[in-house]
């Protein structure tokens, strides 16, 4: 199969959408002759024209709420937020407005935009573009949350995105942009809440999202060396969550690590821990470990903001505690 | 058609309004818009209007009174002397309604709502004690709401006939919390919220905190091996332990073997390949010893601590003689059992049975009464803790203690059955 | 008095819509006092010319976005009774099925994208509709209301920036009744305010907002000229709201006198003034005009009855469209 990258899988799949919708439009900063800061966008202008690739001033909350109001009267949106960090500008016209808007009207006006966002630290860009935020968004009902972990997932997740009759944040890599995977040519389509086995394996669960997946999987690699067979799984939508995948797995393992790059305090990976200790408590045979950004703001200083993200290794080094017995904090 | 005049709701979280006073009379002629009376919130004062023309009729509130919002308080009806049917009796039956009878009569002065969704606030202290005169402004408590702290000026003149609430009590937006009587009042009344409509003085009774504070536990000076292990809990996971439960298997046989806590699934097969419990050595020897007695001195020691030395409580007797009997130092719990129905009590040191009181903290013996009962003989194997059975024996008693070896020795089984039976039989030797 | 229509069907229509909201809001208060409607809820009492003047120069294609003292551009779009009052008892048959309530009406049937309870927070929305139908090549247009406090808010002057430099088809509906919640405007507004619509290059105007003819011949042209591509505008439309901030607002000396309310109230009222307008043209008699009011009142108190006797939503529906499928 060929392998592309995951720049050129989003370029494809609102390529191949806006093609197939008139109603589907980009709207967001530098997104038509630019093509964004990370060119994911190039190319959509000449194809599309200034009319469904709309360059906007540098006001987010302004192209946010425009965005919701073309969505409530029969437009199909794609938001582009240039940094995810940004999500701060627009959480009244992402969360009061587009998240409410079909429940308050009791069903019937609906909000179907997608918001194409980013996340990932390690790129030296320091704290106020580096975050990786999908927690906020994630606890918002109304929204649904796609974190792609690879150029496959980026492509068929946007897809279903930009059908979706919901407000979608989907939250890429910025480190991945240009990392490839094998996309097939062929039209397909990635539906929401359906997890990914990455690897089998026996004795603990990694679950992992978007950056950590490759991290998880690093893991699962270490720990094979060492006899201990790890099942790395990818829910590529935290919401919705499929909640069933992941239960099974740490049924049969009886172990779990949840990896997010969000903040680890209150964090999705906190989330899927919860849900599992509420659900498979029985099958448990350690507890089940979060493990996230550390709670400091991104530093800039390629010596402080390596520590501040989860590593292979990290994962491997708890792992094994786990799979030996040993409680991490016991008391 | 007749036109219901109701207490209006003015803000969101607000359940009464007090009618300052009517500025119609009954059988006046009013027209929409007419300001039929003044009422009073929390939050202001406001004219409320007539929404219909007509005779105000059928008024079933006076000025003064607190109304709750919705309720219909006057009509207006077509003529003057149209007999307003009653929609509804008055409403009496408000919370504290009942309490309000014996309570000085007054202005009543309200916990004030500050905020537009806040239930409650915390009356954080008084600054004008029951009879004391206070004037309009003067500040009577002080209010904490989410917000902030703010003083609540008296505002009416007069005297502070009761105080409904104490300083640290969390008390609902509106409800009363002092009165102001115009005179000075005879007997101010002081009560908590909480207690609202009890009437009786507040006992100071010995505070339960006090008696839990003297009860500790009977670890301080008891050799640990009573206490196998720390609370009676095993450190294990989830899986483990739904596992041993399946299979039948005792994780506390792992801890007796001395393999370290936590247990894992993994760990359940040793457990499985421990030799079983019957086979296990001496260290857990189970022991029964028995004592009997011809005649016994318990019944009428009871009935002599009950009257005339008001001693109630027959458990908290036998609890305190045979506590006295373990040989431990300091406060022991004991557990009676009768009935199916069990007790503990903690039970200083010292021969005072007006000291043993309830507890909830966790039995180092549980005294077995089974007077009552045709029982003859147990032997029911070791427990947790040691166990002392007590049956009728002709006109004295059977006594059996049952222990591991390992929750006491055998020198200290022997004497703590040896002094239990003998203070059965002569009580009084408790006292000496 | 400006003559904007001519015809004495659509003279009798505006002054019926006027009636119907201040009889609407007359028995939403009444609701509200008497403890049978939960909540919180603005009065739109005072201000009927301009939800009137300008949604009878609208048509169901065309869409509004409304505010919290919304229940007047719901009415003037064209909302039915019934379903408004159930919305506001939190019942079933409401137009949200009871899950908006006062602050979140919305009847998309009529064009009405919805109250909104953030200040300010539909500016966007009414862009983005315009946007949408500069893209898609239909002529409706958006209109925008919001009252003076709004013009505080950020998120106006973005959305009219690019308003502006698209030339969408959006009218901004400022209406200024002169206070924000218990604020004079005069003290969170500097300079003025259709000056700043001018700023972007947008054309504004301000207007008797008590003067419904006047407000519906402005909103005429304007609408007409936003469907051939002129847009957008902006209109300040002087108003006065009678009621407080909310229903429970009840002690305003400290920020409006009682002699202000009862100088507009008494001399501004846009109903009172149109119907003797209606009156002197000959277009309405007296007696006809008292039958107007008697109908309409009995259509509310009808209403009333119906959503006090109407279901709550089953308790199943609480997580009902959460999700649109």
């Amino acid at each position: 199969m060929r392998e592309i990258t995951l720049s050129q899988a989003v370029n494809e799949a609102l390529a191949e959408e806006m093609r197939r919708d008139p109603t589907t439009f980009i709207i967001g900063e530098d997104v038509a002759e630019a093509g964004t800061p990370f060119k994911v966008l190039s190319g959509l202008v000449e194809e599309f024209g200034t009319d469904r690739v709309i360059d906007t001033p540098i006001a987010e909350p302004g192209f946010m709420g425009i965005a919701v109001g073309a969505a409530m009267t029969g437009a199909r949106p794609i938001v582009d937020l240039m940094f995810g960090d940004f999500i701060f500008l627009i959480m009244d016209q992402l969360c009061n407005q587009a998240a409410k808007t079909h429940y308050m009207s009791g069903g019937k006006l609906n909000v179907p935009l997608v918001l194409r966002t980013n996340l990932g630290a390690t790129r030296r860009s320091a704290a106020q573009h580096s975050q990786s935020l999908q927690a906020l968004v994630a606890h918002i009902p109304g929204l649904k949350v796609a974190m792609p972990s690879s150029a496959y997932e980026a492509k068929g997740l946007m897809k279903t995105a930009i059908r979706d009759n919901n407000p979608v944040v989907i939250f890429e890599d910025k480190l991945m942009y240009q990392d490839k995977a094998p996309v097939p040519e062929q039209e397909y389509l990635i539906p929401f809440g359906q997890a990914n086995i990455k690897r089998e394996g026996r004795d603990i669960t990694l679950i992992a999202t978007s950056s950590m997946v490759q991290v998880a999987e690093k893991a699962a690699e270490i720990l094979a060396n060492e006899g201990i067979e790890a099942e790395v799984i990818d829910p590529r939508t935290i919401v919705p969550l499929d909640e069933q995948t992941l239960l099974e797995s740490v049924r049969k393992t009886s172990r779990a690590i949840v990896i997010d790059e969000g903040h680890q305090s209150y964090g999705v990976t906190a989330e899927i821990a919860s849900r599992l200790n509420e659900k498979a408590f029985y099958h448990l045979d350690a507890p089940v470990l979060r493990m996230g950004a550390m709670d400091v703001p991104v530093p800039f200083s390629p010596a402080l903001e390596d520590l501040t993200v989860p590593t292979p290794e990290d994962v491997a080094a708890n792992a094994r505690k786990l799979c030996a017995g040993e409680m991490i904090h016991a008391a | 058609m007749p036109h219901d005049v109701t207490m209006p709701q003015l803000g969101m979280a607000q359940d009464a309004g007090k009618i300052v006073s009517w500025l119609k009379k009954p059988g006046d002629a009013v027209s929409k818009g007419d300001a039929l009376f003044e009422v009073e919130t929390d939050k202001a004062t406001m004219e409320v209007e007539a929404q219909a023309d007509g005779f105000l009729t059928g008024v079933r509130a006076e000025a003064g009174e607190d109304v709750p919002v919705g309720q219909i308080i006057a009509r207006i009806t077509d003529s003057a002397d149209e007999p307003a049917d009653e929609p509804e009796p008055k409403s009496d039956a408000t919370p504290g309604a009942s309490a309000t009878a014996a309570l000085p009569k007054g202005r009543e002065v309200t916990m004030p709502q500050l905020g537009m969704a806040q239930d409650s606030g915390l009356l954080v202290n008084w600054q004008k004690a029951p009879g004391d005169q206070v004037a309009e402004d003067d500040v009577l408590f002080e209010v904490e709401t989410d917000k902030s702290t703010m003083e609540v000026p008296a505002g009416a003149a007069g005297y502070l006939a009761a105080t409904l609430a104490e300083a640290g009590e969390t008390v609902p937006v509106g409800s009363a919390v002092a009165i102001i009587s115009a005179d000075r009042p005879e007997n101010p009344v002081s009560r908590s919220f909480q207690n609202g409509p009890d009437e009786t003085p507040k006992v100071t009774a010995p505070k339960k905190a006090e008696a839990e504070k003297s009860s500790q536990p009977v670890t301080s000076n008891a050799r640990s091996s009573a206490q196998p292990r720390q609370g009676g809990r095993i450190l294990a996971s989830p899986k483990a332990r739904r596992l041993a439960a399946e299979r039948g298997l005792d994780l506390a046989r792992l801890v007796d073997a001395g393999h370290p806590q936590p247990y894992h699934a993994a760990d359940l097969d040793r457990l499985a390949s421990l030799p079983s419990p019957a086979a296990s050595g001496p260290a857990v020897a189970a022991q029964r010893l028995t004592a009997e007695l011809d005649e016994e001195g318990l019944t009428e020691f009871v009935s002599w601590a009950r009257n005339p030395q008001g001693l109630a409580d027959p458990d908290a007797i036998l609890a305190g003689l045979a506590g006295a009997c373990l040989p431990v130092s300091g406060t022991k719990v004991v557990a009676i059992q009768r009935l199916g129905v069990q007790r503990s009590y903690s039970v200083p040191a010292g021969p005072d049975l007006s000291q043993v009181v309830r507890s909830d903290d966790r039995p180092a013996l549980l005294l077995r009464d089974l007077r009552d009962s045709r029982l003859r003989h147990v032997e029911m194997g070791a427990a947790e803790i040691p166990v002392l059975t007590m049956m009728a024996a002709g006109r004295g008693l059977s006594i059996t203690l049952e222990c591991s070896s390992a929750q006491l020795e055998a020198g200290d089984a022997i004497n703590l059955l040896t002094e239990f039976a003998g203070r059965l039989e002569q009580p009084l030797r408790h006292l000496l | 008095m400006a003559s904007a229509k001519t015809n004495t069907e659509d003279y009798l229509r505006m002054y019926r819509q006027m009636v119907r909201i201040r009889t609407f809001e007359d028995n939403a208060n009444q609701l509200y006092l008497s403890a049978k409607m939960p909540g919180l809820t603005h009065m739109y009492s005072g201000e009927e010319a301009v939800a009137v003047g300008i949604c009878e120069a609208l048509t169901d294609d065309d869409r509004i976005t409304s505010t919290h003292r919304g229940h007047g551009h719901c009415v003037a779009k064209g909302a039915d009774f019934k379903k408004m009052f159930c919305e506001l008892l939190g019942k079933a048959e409401g137009y949200c099925r009871g899950k908006g309530g006062s602050m979140h009406i919305a009847d998309q049937s009529h064009g009405n994208l919805g109250a909104n309870a953030i200040v300010g927070g539909s500016m966007g929305i009414a862009t983005g509709s315009a946007l949408r139908a500069k893209l898609q090549g239909s002529d409706d247009v958006t209109v925008c209301f919001f009252g003076d406090g709004a013009t505080a808010q950020g998120l106006m002057y973005e959305v009219m920036n690019m308003a502006a430099l698209w030339k969408l088809p959006v009218i901004y509906a400022c209406e200024n009744n002169g206070y924000s919640e218990y604020t004079r405007t005069e003290e969170i507004a500097a300079g003025s305010i259709t000056a700043r619509a001018e700023a972007f290059g947008i054309e504004a105007f301000r207007i008797d907002g008590q003067d419904v003819l006047a407000v519906n011949e402005l909103a005429q042209k304007l609408v007409a000229r936003c469907r051939k591509g002129e847009g957008p505008f902006f209109v300040e439309l002087e108003t006065y709201r009678y009621h407080g901030h909310h229903v429970g607002d009840i002690n305003r000396e400290y920020y409006r006198s009682k002699a202000e309310e009862k100088d507009w109230r008494e001399n501004r009222d846009p109903i009172v003034r149109f119907r003797t307008w209606l009156v002197d043209q000959g277009v309405a008699s007296e007696d006809e005009i008292e039958a107007i009011n008697a109908e309409i009142e009995k259509d509310a108190a009808d209403a009333v009855a119906y959503a006090e006797a109407a279901s709550y939503p089953d308790t199943s529906e609480v997580d009902m469209h959460v999700y649109a499928a």
